[in-house]
């Protein structure tokens, strides 16, 4: 096994995959509309945060 | 905020043809993490340039992170002239991927690619083994942990 594989083995053992399963257990478009959702939540925290340094 | 949707629906109704590689094919397949821009391995012939245009014109495409008032404008000889265009438009980014790491280009890749139908299109999406060949090509540290969760999904995917 290369050192690249090894790293990639080492990583594999600290993913939770439990969040896998249940991501497996959506469609590909529920995991899509999920990233959307987490993209606007980032956005709306983004813009929250830059309000509360102004209002600080 | 990206509208992957939205532009993967532009990209379908101008009948581009375009393979979804990178962090939206890796969320598609099942991958948690996040990404922010949608990547698109596009074909280069004069006809689909021409769609490209069609799409992508209207939405205000500017190169990502150019300073402003560049004459820059998405029209066939620019993308002629030029092979990956990393954008921002109106419904977000989006890399326009001439090639990616390991070679592959759309007719190389497109056996590659399964149909699956997301937000009333079919769309088409790079398998899990040349996702993970272009990551490993790709040899960037920060996706050695995306390959190693892309590996544990194509195992538990076909156990």
């Amino acid at each position: 096994m290369d050192s690249i594989s090894e790293i990639i083995e080492i990583y594999k053992r600290d993913i939770d995959v439990t969040l896998l399963d249940e991501s497996l257990r959506r469609t590909p478009e529920e995991r899509l509309r999920a990233l959307e959702e987490f993209e606007q939540f980032r956005e709306e925290l983004r813009i929250a945060m830059q309000r509360g340094q102004t209002a600080e | 905020m990206t509208r992957f949707g939205e532009l993967l629906r532009a990209l379908s109704i101008s009948r581009v043809e375009f393979l979804v590689v990178g962090g939206v094919a890796a969320v598609a397949h099942g991958s948690v993490r996040g990404t922010q821009d949608l990547d698109v391995l596009y074909a280069r012939d004069r006809t689909n340039l021409a769609r490209i245009v069609e799409a992508l014109a209207p939405l205000e495409p500017y190169l990502r992170g150019a300073p402003a008032g560049l004459p820059f404008r998405l029209d066939v000889p620019t993308l002629e002239a030029g092979l990956n265009f990393t954008l921002t438009t109106r419904l977000g980014w989006i890399d326009l991927l001439g090639e990616i790491a390991g070679g592959g280009t759309y007719e190389t890749l497109l056996p590659e690619s399964s149909v699956i139908q997301a937000f009333g299109v079919n769309v088409r999406v790079l398998r899990f083994n040349a996702l993970i060949a272009a990551k490993r090509a790709a040899g960037r540290p920060k996706d050695l942990e995306a390959i190693a969760e892309l590996e544990l999904l194509r195992d538990r995917h076909l156990s």
